[in-house]
Order: structure tokens, then C-alpha cells, then sequence
């Protein structure tokens, strides 16, 4: 692989790449505001700087400019280099570059550094991006001496509505354009443009539109100052109080891998922001999915049921085993989700099929919704995959062929997995037992004799698979909520009380069964063992 | 007599012996009475230096010689000008606080005390969109250590420690939750309420900046 010199260290670079792009890979990062790895190269930051030695036998390039001389008291001349943007830089086979270990690039990031902040109206107290504002790291890091300019700022206008979900500060915009470049390239939705030059550009949405497509919130993402603020953040967290999972999105088969920040001192989840992955996701989520997180907390079902009525978990337990044992194994049906995880329906099933004798397999899933070709899938399940591929070779029925068959009287008795299914439960009614594992208070949980609440994905460790068949670790956040425990654990305390073989203590332990399970039947369900955190 | 080594480290004690019985000790009357003789003294001599205005100056109790017994709480030492006393939140001018819950004063605080809820303005409101407002800000006086972090650590001036009170005893734990409404009734030392600190408004001609529409065109 051909290679540059970076601060004197050796850089390799594949044909094509910059060098901002080249160090990045190296793990080194170059200062920038408005180069982004996603998004097209603008170089109108200037932060990103670097100063590049001439090619071999010919002169630098270099610029006369007047210096002031503190000894003398005037201005002098003298030459500097001239300085090249990193990010638009194409990286040369042996070309040395300095960054940080050059004068001059030091000087030149302080001085874009202090240009920045002129105008800035420094309002990081009421401000949702201070803690992860490029504006306040590079001026610790780069900047770090007062304002000098004494004149008045330019004030410009401030919480302008941009759309449904976005607001934006013209006066803490730096004209980076990121966001306009994200509407344009990747959304494919040029709903922004810049108006205006110098200290009076701002950031505007085209006339008579908003900024609605479906990416909005990315925008604020991009943003590395606090110019676009999300409303559904603003004011409600400061992020030095929050701390990051690793999850995977719920909202469709796309699996974007996300992270969820959440406070752990009232275990509360207040935002859901894509995490870099160049297979899945890019650097990119959608709307939606990044609004996913609020289904965490909202009409969760938090105790146990029994007919209806809140009960403890022990009688509900005890009323499900009760339910379920003896039960003539051709009646009773097994619905695992594509909601859940691997995990949670291996366990099920595990339970079904082993120590109940069930061979009636069905799936519970979310409708079908749009989709789009940049990100969003028109399956709405995070896990249909995996759950399909946990049954191995008798793939699971749909929903409504569990209804038609128990209007048919073939089913009487129903241990269940919960999803949104949208289909119409009045069937259930004939049942003469119904239990439901369910995270939410749905339809499913609301119809079951007894209903056991189990924990989100964003209370317990889970693989998912997505549309591609990647399948891929999610990482809980917080505690379980309520009385909920992850769904794998509550199957296998029904087959405890039933008195078989299910125990399965830690999520390790789990995951080994699981894989030597799964492996015997000769099905991959990409479980990590080693994965839980 | 030689005692045997006591304990797993063998420590040797040395003993020692008893002191004389004699009839004076051992009746304890002649003690007792040489012990009232110094209480009835200071009791005399207290009433004479209270009936005579003779009592120390709390003031100059740093500076005078001896010990000074000052009678607390009719008494009471004067506090420097930077005693940290109850906390209290700043006014503006129309009333409203001037905190903008930035919640920098809870993530200074050591101890974990203080607890804000922030809000927007209504639609319409002046202040909408350049700041925010607490809607809850509460003070755990029990958790409080008065380390004066929170004043510090405050952009606005809005939280000060200058009431000069005490913390104040109650009988049950919820007494010392501190609403922003309770820390916005106390007043300074001086009895003010809102600082002579500048805080321009939007809107108002001090209000950092020029407006965009005033500046030029190149």
C-alpha cells in the first residue's frame, strides 16, 4: 500500500483518498468542522489546515505576508507556506505532511479558530450541544485565548422553526454547510440552502417548504455546532450526564446500529443517534428510528397480568404452568416475534418444542410499512429474520393463519412472543388459554389469560438479524423496568416450574446452550456468547 | 507483682499504685465543696459583668486576650462578608428568576443537591428561543455541604450564598426540599433581591449585538 508521512509517522492510503480521509483510517484526527466522511467535500472550515512539503526538487511554495515584530514595534516582512485543506487533499505517494507538529498550522487553526467565534453569541449555558460542541473542543484545544475583536456581534435570528423536528440558531451557525450537503446528497431532499455571505450567511429552508423528509433529524446530527437543535432533545438532558449502549435500531429490518444515551442516575433513555457502520448504516438513521427510542418508556406493560388483573410474578407464573401443563401438545401453538431477539425466541421455542411438544409455529410481526431506497425497509420487524432462522427447517406461519386456525378449533392453547400485529384478535377470544411474554400493553398482552412483562431491547442484551442476514449485538442500557425481565429468562422460569430442563442463570450461560442447540440443528443464529456486556 | 503477658503480641503492663486513702478523699465532701466553691465563683462573677455591661464584644473577641464566652443566640459573632449561608436565586428586574437552567450548578455540586427541571417559553414570549427557564429547581438543604461550587460554577449570577442564615433545623426531612419559589423569597444581606450585575434583555437596546437588518451590505 503506497503511504505519506503524517507529523513524521507513516500514513498508508489507498489510491483516491484524501488525506484527512487517509489519517482518519490511521487513527489520527485532523481538526475539522465541516469535512464529514459521509458527505461530499466542501474545505470552507479552513480548520483542517495542513501544511505540505514541496515534491521533490522543487521549491515550497510560499506566500509574503508582514509580520509584527514585538521587538521592533512594526510590522516586518516574511514568507510563511502556503497551507493546504486536508480534506480536499489527495494523498501522494511519499508526501510529508505536517499537522500538529507545524507552526504555522497551529497558528492558522487558532486564527480560523478565533474567526469562528467572532459572531458567536457563546450562549453554551442554554445551549443542547455544549459537552459535544466542536466549537467549545477546538477551542480548548486549538484556540484557547480570548476574543480580541471589541466591535458589537452581529445578533441574527435565533429558534427559527425549521420543520416538525428541527430548530435552528442562525447566530451559533458556522456555514458549514453540512446539513444543506446531508438534504442534498443522502436524503435526496435539497429542501436547505445558504442565503446571504460573511457574517451574515444563515442557513435557510427553501420558500414554502420545511424541512420534513424523512432524515431531519440527521441534520442535527451533522451539525458540530448547536446551530440545529432536535426538539425532541432540546432542553430535556445535558449530555455530559448521559451515557451511550450500543444498540441496534427496532424501527425495520434495516438494523441501523445506533446508540442509545441514556442517564443511568434515573434510568431514563432521552436519545437514540446512528453509530458508524459502512455495511448497514454508514453514519446514517432514519426519523423514525431515531424517534424509536420513545416506545422505551411509553405504554409499557410493567406487571404481570391474570385475566386482566395486575398480579405478582410468582402467581403469574404459577397460573401459567398451570395453564400450560397437560396440555394436549397438537393444540397448542407457539408464536414467536420478529420483534424480538434471538435469544427471547430461541427460548420460547426451546420451550415449545422440546418440553411442551408444540409443532405449531407461528410469527407475530409488525405490518409492512414504506419504505425508501436509502435506509428505511418496508418490514417494520428488526428480527423476522432471526426468528425465522431459529426454526430452523419448518419456517413459522404467519399471524393470521394462527387466527384462521383457531377459528377452525384446531388451537385451544397459545404461548406467545407479543408484536404490534395489526390483525384482529377477536379470534383469541375462543381460546382456553392465551399467554403472552409481552414488552408493550398491546392488543396480544391486553387479550392473554396471563400476561408476563419482559424487558425491551433496550433493557437486555439480544442479537438481531436484519434483512441482509447480518446479524448483529445489541446492548442494554438501563435496568429492566417494573417487574419486566428479559423474555429468555421468563420462558425459562416456566420451564423451571414445569419442571424440565431450562437452567439457563446468566446470559452466557444462555448463549451457550443456544449455539450447541443451535448448531445440532444444524441452524446459524449468530449468537456471541462472549457478547454480553 | 509481675503480670503475665496479656494478649496475642504480649504486651507487658507495668502496675501502678493506688493513690493514698485518706479520710479527706474517701468522705468526698471537702472535694465536692472545693469544686462548687469555683462554679459559685464564675456564677458571681458572670452576674457582676452582666449587671455591669462588663461582657466581651463578640467583635474584638478574635483579638482580645483569654477565652470569650459569647451568649449565643442573643449574642452573635459577626459572619465575614463571604459567609456562604442558605442559598437563594437572583432576581431580574420584572421578578422572574435569572437562572436559565443551564444546570451548571449541578454538575459542579459535589454533593449531588440540586435538581432542575428546564422549560421553554410559550410561543410569543421575547425569550423564547434564546433561553430557558427552570421550571423546577430544587435544593436538598440535607445533601448541601456549602461548598459554594453552584456560585461559581453560575453563568447568570443567579444562585448566590449571601443570605447570611444558617441552615435551619426542622423536625422532618422534607422541610429541607427547597423550591425555587422558597429560594426565591430569600433576600440578601442587604435585602436585595436583584444584582447590579447588567443582564439586557432581548429587545432591549443594551442587548449584546446589532441587529442584522442595521449592519451593511459589501
Amino acid at each position: 500500500m503506497p503511504s505519506f508521512k503524517l507529523d513524521g509517522r507513516d500514513v498508508e492510503f489507498s489510491p483516491g483518498e484524501t488525506v484527512i480521509e487517509a489519517a482518519r483510517k490511521a487513527g489520527v484526527d485532523i481538526p475539522h468542522y465541516c469535512w464529514h466522511p459521509g458527505l461530499s467535500v466542501a474545505a470552507n472550515c479552513r480548520m483542517c489546515l495542513v501544511e505540505v512539503g514541496p515534491p521533490p526538487g522543487r521549491p515550497a511554495l510560499m506566500l509574503n505576508v508582514l509580520e509584527y515584530d514585538a521587538e521592533k514595534g512594526e510590522y516586518i516582512d516574511a514568507k510563511k507556506p502556503k497551507l493546504q485543506p486536508s480534506c480536499q487533499l489527495g494523498a501522494v505517494e511519499g508526501m510529508e505532511v505536517k499537522s500538529e507538529s507545524s507552526e504555522h498550522v497551529k497558528r492558522a487553526r487558532a486564527a480560523v479558530q478565533e474567526m469562528l467565534l467572532l459572531n458567536h453569541p457563546v450562549d453554551c449555558p442554554i445551549c443542547d450541544q455544549a459537552g459535544e460542541c466542536r466549537l467549545q473542543d477546538y477551542w480548548l484545544e486549538h484556540q484557547s485565548t480570548d476574543k480580541r475583536m471589541k466591535d458589537e456581534t452581529i445578533r441574527k435570528p435565533k429558534a427559527q422553526d425549521f420543520g416538525p423536528t428541527i430548530v435552528y440558531d442562525a447566530e451559533r451557525c458556522i456555514v458549514c454547510t453540512r446539513c444543506i450537503r446531508f438534504s442534498e446528497e443522502i436524503a435526496k431532499d435539497p429542501v436547505l440552502d445558504l442565503r446571504d455571505r460573511g457574517n451574515l450567511a444563515e442557513v435557510v429552508v427553501a420558500p414554502g417548504r420545511e424541512l420534513d423528509h424523512d432524515y431531519t433529524l440527521m441534520t442535527e446530527h451533522v451539525c458540530p455546532v448547536g446551530a440545529l437543535t432536535a426538539k425532541d432533545f432540546r432542553f430535556k438532558a445535558r449530555v455530559w450526564f448521559l451515557r451511550s449502549s450500543q444498540s441496534i435500531c427496532q424501527g425495520c429490518s434495516t438494523g441501523c446500529n445506533a446508540f442509545l444515551d441514556y442517564d443511568p442516575r434515573d434510568q431514563t433513555v432521552y436519545r437514540h443517534r446512528p453509530r458508524e457502520n459502512a455495511e448497514v448504516n454508514k453514519f446514517w438513521m432514519c426519523d423514525k428510528g431515531m424517534l424509536d427510542y420513545r416506545r422505551i418508556h411509553e405504554n409499557r406493560l410493567l406487571e404481570p397480568t391474570i385475566s386482566g388483573k395486575s398480579a405478582d410474578v410468582g402467581a403469574a407464573l404459577e397460573k401459567a404452568v398451570e395453564l400450560l401443563k397437560d396440555v394436549d401438545s397438537d393444540k397448542l401453538a407457539v408464536v414467536l416475534s420478529a420483534q424480538h431477539s434471538n435469544e427471547d425466541n430461541f427460548a420460547l421455542l426451546t420451550l415449545a418444542q422440546e418440553h411442551l411438544g408444540s409443532k405449531a409455529l407461528f410469527l407475530a410481526a409488525r405490518p409492512s410499512g414504506p419504505a425508501d431506497d436509502i435506509l428505511i425497509n418496508a418490514d417494520k420487524n428488526p428480527n423476522t429474520a432471526g426468528a425465522t432462522a431459529v426454526c430452523g427447517s419448518t419456517p413459522p406461519k404467519s399471524f393470521s393463519e394462527l387466527l384462521t386456525a383457531i377459528g377452525s378449533g384446531k388451537i385451544s392453547h397459545v404461548l406467545a412472543l407479543s408484536a404490534d400485529v395489526e390483525e384482529d384478535l377477536s379470534p383469541l377470544s375462543d381460546l382456553k388459554a392465551l399467554v403472552v411474554l409481552s414488552t408493550h400493553d398491546v392488543g396480544l398482552a391486553k387479550a392473554a389469560t396471563v400476561a408476563l412483562p419482559a424487558s425491551s431491547w433496550a433493557e437486555c442484551d439480544g442479537t438481531f438479524v436484519n434483512e441482509k442476514g447480518a446479524s448483529q449485538a445489541s446492548e442494554s442500557a438501563i435496568k429492566p423496568q417494573g417487574a419486566s425481565r428479559p423474555a429468555w429468562k421468563l420462558a425459562g422460569a416456566i420451564g423451571m416450574r414445569l419442571g424440565k430442563s431450562t437452567p439457563w442463570k446468566s446470559l452466557d450461560d444462555f448463549r451457550g446452550a443456544v449455539n450447541s442447540d443451535a448448531a445440532a440443528a444444524g441452524v446459524d443464529v449468530g449468537v456471541q456468547p462472549g457478547a454480553s456486556a | 507483682m509481675q503480670t503475665e503477658p496479656l494478649g496475642p503480641n504480649k504486651v507487658v503492663g507495668k502496675v501502678i499504685a493506688r493513690g493514698e486513702r485518706k479520710a479527706s478523699v474517701q468522705t468526698y465532701v471537702p472535694e465536692i465543696a472545693k469544686g462548687l466553691a469555683i462554679t459559685v465563683g464564675h456564677f458571681f462573677k458572670n452576674t457582676k459583668e452582666m449587671v455591669l455591661g462588663q461582657r466581651n464584644d463578640p467583635t474584638l473577641e478574635a483579638i482580645s486576650d483569654g477565652i470569650n464566652t459569647i451568649s449565643y443566640p442573643e449574642q452573635r459573632r459577626p459572619y465575614p462578608d463571604r459567609f456562604r449561608g442558605q442559598h437563594r436565586l437572583m432576581h431580574r428586574e420584572d421578578g422572574s428568576s435569572r437562572c436559565v437552567a443551564c444546570l451548571c450548578c449541578s454538575t459542579a455540586c459535589p454533593a449531588q443537591c440540586i435538581h432542575i427541571e428546564a422549560g421553554e417559553y410559550p410561543e410569543g414570549d421575547e425569550r423564547r428561543g434564546y433561553e430557558r427557564f427552570p421550571t423546577r429547581f430544587v435544593i436538598d438543604e440535607l445533601r448541601c455541604v456549602f461548598c459554594g461550587f453552584c456560585v461559581e460554577a453560575c453563568p447568570c449570577d443567579a444562585i448566590r450564598m449571601d443570605t447570611g442564615l444558617h441552615p435551619t433545623p426542622y423536625d422532618s426531612r422534607e422541610q429541607f426540599i427547597y423550591e425555587k419559589d422558597l429560594l426565591m423569597s430569600f433576600k440578601g444581606r442587604d435585602g436585595s433581591q436583584v444584582t447590579d450585575n447588567l443582564r439586557a434583555e432581548p429587545g432591549e437596546d443594551a442587548h449584546p449585538g446589532i441587529a442584522r437588518d442595521k449592519v451593511g451590505r459589501h
